[in-house]
């Protein structure tokens, strides 16, 4: 369905509020308000410029408390500025250096197994500087649509925070929620279920 | 009943009766709720319609509209529980009143309450079609009813829908649920996309096919347009599109984060959503003409799924400030939070329309549907498996409700009426269609 004007007198504050909210402090950033050119001429660039807003100081996993990885209030300083727009994530390949991380039933938290495999992430994104990274969050079938997509946010957030609290830029990473859509598995059982309450990593060279 | 108020009440039906037959149309509408009541005190469950063939009159009838929309029109009133009907019989020639006369005393002789005679006449540009409602209890047989109605030709299925809607509300005083549509998310080459079908399951149409995942669509209370999430590019994104006409899909919220779980305010001026911009998920309003978001939670942990009230002075959402997801109500500027559910995971919470009944989706192993008044009083289960049952949505009358349920292969749109009973699949329903939103009545 092409979409062609209408929506620009509604990007262009959406895209300043945003900017607002998730500007620099410690390195401003030149911030361009263009969009991005419309990929396929079918739709205009959305007005996101791809700055993730701040962290908190992230757990380092063990904690069962949805609180414990709580990321910082909207009024957080940002930690730093990225790109004004994030790439598509179909610009992003898969990486066999990266491995995924799991998650307990409706938890977002970090398990400390998984830090390790985070730590050890981190450690490749250091060492191959050039790389952005994208985190997809997801979640098994149980539990309904809208709840889902927004604990898969939240399993991706707390994954970007642990790689943050590791010395990795925040803009490097982009976050994205799938929700339960894209599951790896689809048996109904933990084993398969445990499989898809994941966050995965993709890479894209700067 | 006292005497006086018992001659008072029979003056006024002879009053009533009077007056019927000197303006039968407009004073018809008085009649019908007795005919059904009186039924029902009766003893009987349903009221028994007799319903001939539709006589088509002033052109021949190639498509066979006699019977086809005298079948839709059946099945309509069928699925409004409140009429056991006898259909099938052969139409009525027109402008015969001795024919009519016989079939109605046959039809009254073997059960029959009420009968609906329909006239539909092709025209060139339009099909016309005229209802005649009949009391089978009174001895004169008498017309308790009658409305005339016109649709475009490439929508014949609407005059039934538009006239079994007029019968519901002759008997009850509020219009059916058969001239709506419901919109779903259908799978289609591995993607997920937005379609909607007429609310029996006919006709389904594609609404996307950006071959993406679309997801939550959500009816504008006008009926024109939907808002929806979808990834079509890349990223999950909220859009509006209009199911009826050529007009190009709007991106209401395109923020980094989620952009999800749409809600129109009961005036269609407001969309409440999803938005994590600012850290987490969170609720905001969106004011469609002004652009300007608005944020009503501001808290650390999961904040989604917004539903207002039918006031449009609540907004119901989900929460898992708790430790878990529970149903809260805050008032629409974000204040009065209150929790609505204790224990388990519930998520969907969907209020209905006449605003007295929340309902929403419970996890207990498998989800299941439950209902709870607005004050947290009235829990009751709506749904007992098998399989998974959620993602309910009111119809308009507020009268059933449609769900997502995995009880058959795969995920099916089913219907039930607001207290539970009556499940039942949408018979043309497409398999792996999910996600159901009901449409209000069609403009």
């Amino acid at each position: 369905m092409p979409q062609r004007r209408g929506t620009l007198h509604l990007l262009l504050p959406l895209l300043a509020l945003t900017l607002l909210v998730t500007g620099c402090p410690k390195r401003p950033a030149t911030i361009t308000a263009a969009a991005a050119p419309a990929p396929t001429g079918a739709a205009m660039a959305p007005a996101s410029p791809g700055v993730q807003p701040a962290p908190a100081a992230p757990s380092t996993g063990g904690s069962t408390s949805p609180s414990a990885t709580s990321p910082a209030p909207a009024t957080a300083a940002p930690a730093t500025a990225a790109p004004a727009t994030p790439p598509r994530p179909s610009e992003f390949a898969e990486n066999a250096n990266l491995r995924d991380v799991y998650f307990d039933f409706d938890k977002y938290d970090i398990r400390p197994d998984d830090a390790k495999t985070l730590d050890a992430n981190a450690s490749w994104l250091k060492s191959n500087a050039n790389n952005l990274v994208l985190i997809e969050g997801h979640c098994d079938e149980r539990g309904t649509n809208e709840y889902n997509l927004a604990l898969g946010e939240r399993r991706a957030k707390a994954t970007m925070n642990y790689l943050v609290s590791q010395g990795i830029q925040a803009n490097r990473i982009t976050i994205i929620s799938y929700g339960k859509e894209r599951p790896v598995c689809s048996e109904k059982s933990e084993a398969c279920w445990q499989k898809n309450r994941r966050a995965h990593f993709l890479v894209k060279a700067r | 009943m006292s005497t006086p108020r018992r001659l008072a009440f029979a003056l006024a039906g002879l009053l009533a009766a009077l007056a019927l037959l000197l303006l039968p149309p407009p004073a018809a509408r008085s009649q019908a709720p007795d005919v059904l009541l009186n039924v029902i005190a009766g003893g009987a469950k349903k009221l028994n319609l007799f319903m001939p063939d539709f006589t088509v009159t002033g052109a021949p009838d190639p498509a066979g509209l006699s019977r086809s929309l005298a079948d839709v029109a059946g099945n309509d009133l069928t699925f409004s529980t409140l009429f056991s009907v006898v259909s099938g019989q052969p139409a009525l020639p027109a402008g015969n009143l001795d024919a009519m006369q016989k079939a109605w005393t046959e039809a009254a002789a073997a059960g029959a309450h009420a009968a609906l005679h329909v006239l539909v006449t092709p025209r060139p540009d339009r099909l016309e079609g005229e209802m005649r409602l009949y009391d089978l209890t009174s001895p004169q047989l008498r017309q308790i009813a009658t409305k005339k109605f016109a649709v475009v030709p490439t929508e014949a299925r609407r005059l039934a829908h538009k006239i079994a809607d007029e019968v519901v509300f002759q008997f009850t005083g509020e219009l059916g649920d058969a001239d709506t549509k419901i919109a779903f998310v259908g799978l289609r080459s591995g993607a997920k996309e937005i379609y909607t079908m007429d609310y029996d399951g006919a006709s389904p149409v594609p609404l996307t096919a950006n071959q993406s995942i679309n997801l939550s669509p959500r009816w504008s209370p006008d009926a024109r347009s939907l808002a929806f999430t979808s990834y079509m590019r890349g990223y999950p994104y909220l859009y509006r599109l209009f199911a009826f006409e050529r007009r190009p899909v709007q991106l209401l919220a395109g923020f980094l984060g989620i952009n999800s779980s749409p809600a129109w305010s009961p005036d269609g001026r407001q969309v409440a959503l999803t938005l994590s911009k600012d850290g987490n998920p969170e609720i905001y309003v969106l004011t469609l003409a002004s652009g300007a978001f608005r944020r009503l939670t501001t808290h650390p942990s999961i904040d989604t799924d917004p539903c207002w009230s039918p006031t449009g002075r609540e907004i119901a959402f989900v929460s898992d400030r708790s430790g878990s997801a529970q149903i809260y109500v805050m008032d629409a500027e974000g204040a009065n939070l209150r929790r609505l559910t204790q224990s388990g995971f519930n998520t969907q919470p969907r209020w209905s329309p006449k605003g007295d009944t929340i309902v929403f989706t419970s996890r207990q192993g498998l989800h299941d549907l439950w209902a709870v008044a607005p004050d947290g009083s009235a829990l009751r289960r709506l749904t007992t498996g098998p399989g998974d049952n959620e993602s309910a949505a009111w119809s308009p009358s507020g009268r059933h409700l449609a769900f997502q349920s995995s009880r058959l292969r795969g995920t099916k749109v089913f219907t039930m009426l607001a207290d539970g009973s009556e499940q039942q699949p949408i018979a043309n329903a497409p398999a792996d269609s999910a996600s159901p939103a009901w449409s209000p009545r069609l403009p």
